[in-house]
């Protein structure tokens, strides 16, 4: 028998006015996984976040969280499951401390120290001051901190990085993965696929409400494109001529033919460099486009790549 | 325990019983109110608006005359608390409910904390009891500081006379402290009719400005509908009367019927308010900013609709039914206060009773001078009253009455026959001539 999922909808349907947000969403989240979502910006994740929250009721379609059907507004079933949507919000005239104290109030247990929670997160020097001065990096960590108040085993994060500086950004990336490794599920929305790549171990893309592709983040990699170079060169057009006869390479003009692209695995694109050297062209410049996997999601839904590196 | 400490593993297994009910929402919104600034300086207000207001009072020549038991202000300490009970109810009460209520639900909008709240252990119910309630402590709680205040300094900064009722009787102090603490206790209700008002703007349009200042704004074009027609049907029906059930109290005997009939109209009000309220909020659904903007603008665009054709309708209806204030009332309301008066006079003036002395006398009101229907509010009104006693000589005076919808009056006795404002007793101690203006009152619903 197939283990019980932590998250499990079926054709979840979702409009708002006329526009449909969530389009016969079906999707599965294992007990222990760390699993992305990943989409445009007004692909749906959100809304996905907010029905799953039990903050939307989904025209039509089910979700099940852990075996148990998840009415909206039943919080007998969302016992234990914490996080947040979009950027967290809280009570500005209140302290960091404060907000929790109250917070774990309405969670009706007090088994963790708002204190230790403000520290494991990297606020112990703000408990007392009032969240209204907060930066969005600073709420955003508040945000984990409330979440972890709930001794969560499903932990639902959107974005749960944006907003943050580098530093802070990588802390809350290794508190996830800490979190994960004891057994707390994970289902995060992110725009940063180094972010997903880091943390996930499989995905689910939106476009336009619906599952465009799910699966393991090993098989995204090996289903990804070949990346892609810009190419800039002493002579572009010998340097075309090269490439356009050479296997595994694919060459074309970009930027009105002030430079190149090239698409092409790692051994090609050496091979090629090499070539280019041989024949007297000296390569100006040779960088990255995007990564595969921002290839592919850029593939899959027709949109911009939107990691946060670029 | 470790924060990181790993989750018991199987869901159904885990599923609590003891989640958080009504009692931790109102905990920890009274303990949101107690750190926000408003909710201080709503508090000292009402703990230093009645001290302000008697203390005024003892050191000012004037009173505030044209105020229920205003004139009475600086004679004894039981009048200004009621002035301050009648002035709370004409906008006081609305306005205390519409801060204390009005953004209750709507500042978890402006703060986009909805996500937050919603997202713990706790139903929409439960947190929907919960801040209803917390409205309602503050609200009781504001009550409270305002009488308890405005008793005990004006007690101690004016004086402990008895008080002198709506039908010219004297209240002793101990029943006057009775009096005036039931007067402010029943006035809970139409305070909480209003709460309940300022709540269901509060979920309905989620504007704190529209929550706050509803109550109020409520109260203020209910008085002017008030003025509007003579009929008695809107007027019974409107949030604003039960706030004047109280007068019913300082009148002998006792008219308990606007009592009652205040508390029915209040919980009437208190329930359809909440009932509005509770079912948008329970139906809301708590999307994000992509989802809000449109619907939020019909829901406004709805109730600013849905008002106006409220107010059109009572405004409309304002003539309709009988009216409650005719001559026939008038004369009978007037003639035995009078009557008591004038024996209060007496009493104050000699220092003696008047023992077996009868005194009668006979009313006859009139409006406009015979002009118009002698029936509704207004302040044409006038009255003659032939006192016929076997000790003095017939005497003859007309009165000019101000009516109020309300069901009270004002009447302004001729100075040449009862005398000056201040008078003085045998010992030549000076005291307010009770003749001189007096006020009463007549249940109306």
């Amino acid at each position: 028998m197939a283990a019980v999922a932590a998250i499990e909808t079926d054709g979840l349907v979702k409009r708002f006015g006329e526009t449909l947000a969530v389009d016969d969403l079906s999707m599965r989240v294992e007990q222990g996984a760390v699993r992305g979502l990943l989409g445009r910006n007004g692909a749906g994740k959100t809304t996905v976040f907010r029905i799953l929250f039990g903050l939307l009721r989904p025209e039509s379609g089910s979700v099940r969280l852990f075996g148990r059907d998840a009415k909206p507004d039943d919080v007998l079933v969302r016992d234990g499951i914490a996080g947040f949507v979009e950027e967290p919000r809280f009570y500005p005239y209140l302290s960091a401390r404060r907000n929790l104290e109250l917070l774990g109030q309405l969670d009706g247990d007090h088994r963790h120290d708002a204190g230790d929670l403000l520290e494991l997160v990297g606020l112990g020097t703000h408990v007392g001051q009032k969240v209204g001065n907060f930066s969005t990096g600073m709420r955003q960590r508040l945000g984990l901190a409330a979440s972890l108040l709930r001794r969560p085993r499903l932990l639902l994060l959107d974005e749960p990085t944006i907003g943050l500086d580098p530093a802070s950004a990588a802390t809350v990336r290794a508190l996830i993965r800490q979190l994960a490794d004891h057994g707390v599920t994970v289902f995060l929305s992110s725009h940063n696929m180094s972010e997903v790549d880091e943390l996930c171990d499989t995905v689910v893309i939106v476009d336009r409400g619906r599952v465009v592709w799910d699966g393991t983040l090993e098989r995204l990699r090996h289903e990804a494109p070949a990346p892609a170079y810009t190419l800039v060169t002493t002579d572009d057009g010998r340097a075309f001529e090269l490439g356009r006869e050479r296997a595994r390479l694919d060459v074309t003009f970009a930027d009105r033919g002030r430079r190149l692209t090239v698409r092409a695995d790692d051994a090609a694109r050496n091979d090629y460099v090499v070539a280019l050297g041989r024949a007297g062209i000296a390569v100006q410049l040779l960088e990255p486009v995007a990564a595969p996997l921002e290839a592919l999601f850029e593939q899959l839904t027709g949109g911009e790549p939107t990691s946060a590196e670029r | 325990m470790s924060v990181l400490a790993p989750p018991e593993p199987i869901a159904v297994e885990r599923i609590r019983r003891d989640l958080p009910g009504t009692a931790t929402v109102l905990r920890v919104e009274l303990a949101k109110l107690r750190e926000q600034l408003a909710m201080r300086v709503l508090l000292a207000v009402c703990v230093l608006a009645p001290l302000g207001f008697a203390t005024v009072m003892r050191i000012q020549g004037a009173v505030p005359a044209d105020t229920l038991f205003g004139r009475w202000a600086k004679t004894t300490g039981f009048a200004s608390p009621l002035t301050v009970l009648g002035f709370a109810g004409s906008w006081g009460f609305p306005l205390l409910a519409g801060i204390v209520a009005g953004d209750m639900f709507s500042s978890e909008d402006r703060y986009g904390t909805w996500k937050t709240l919603l997202t713990r252990s706790c139903s929409r119910g439960v947190v929907f009891a919960g801040k209803g309630l917390a409205a309602c402590v503050c609200a009781i709680v504001g009550v409270c500081v305002l009488a308890l205040s405005g008793l005990v300094s004006s007690v101690l900064l004016v004086d402990t006379d008895p008080l002198v009722g709506l039908s010219g009787q004297l209240v002793s102090p101990g029943r006057a402290v009775a009096l005036v603490l039931s007067s402010w206790a029943y006035s809970l209700l139409p305070v909480l009719s209003f709460v309940a008002l300022g709540l269901m703007l509060s979920v309905v349009t989620r504007s704190g400005i529209a929550g706050v200042l509803g109550p109020p704004v409520v109260a203020l074009v209910m008085q002017l509908l008030t003025l509007l027609g003579p009929g008695e049907i809107v007027r019974a029906v409107l949030p604003t009367t039960p706030f004047d059930g109280w007068h019913g109290l300082f009148v002998e005997p006792v008219h308990a019927r606007p009592v009652f009939q205040g508390a029915e109209t209040s919980i009437v009000y208190t329930g359809v308010f909440l009932a509005v309220a509770w079912h948008v909020f329970s139906r809301r659904a708590i999307a994000g900013s992509e989802a809000v903007p449109h619907r939020r603008r019909q829901v406004q665009l709805r109730t600013a609709i849905g008002a106006t054709a409220v107010v059109v309708l009572l405004a409309a209806g304002s003539g309709w039914g009988p009216t409650d204030i005719t001559a026939k009332r008038l004369e009978r309301t007037i003639t035995p206060t009078f009557e008591r008066l004038v024996v209060l006079q007496y009493r104050w003036r000699t220092d003696r009773d008047p023992g077996n002395a009868t005194l009668h006398a006979i009313t006859t009101c009139r409006r406009g001078g015979g002009s118009r229907p002698a029936r509704g509010a207004g302040d044409d009104w006038t009255c003659v009253v032939k006192l016929v006693s076997p000790e003095l000589t017939a005497k003859s005076m007309t009165l000019d009455l101000t009516v109020r919808p309300n069901g009270c009056y004002t009447a302004q006795a001729p100075p040449s026959i009862i005398g000056p404002l201040v008078l003085r007793d045998a010992r030549g101690k000076a005291f307010v001539n009770p003749l001189f203006a007096f006020d009463g009152c007549f249940g109306t619903t």
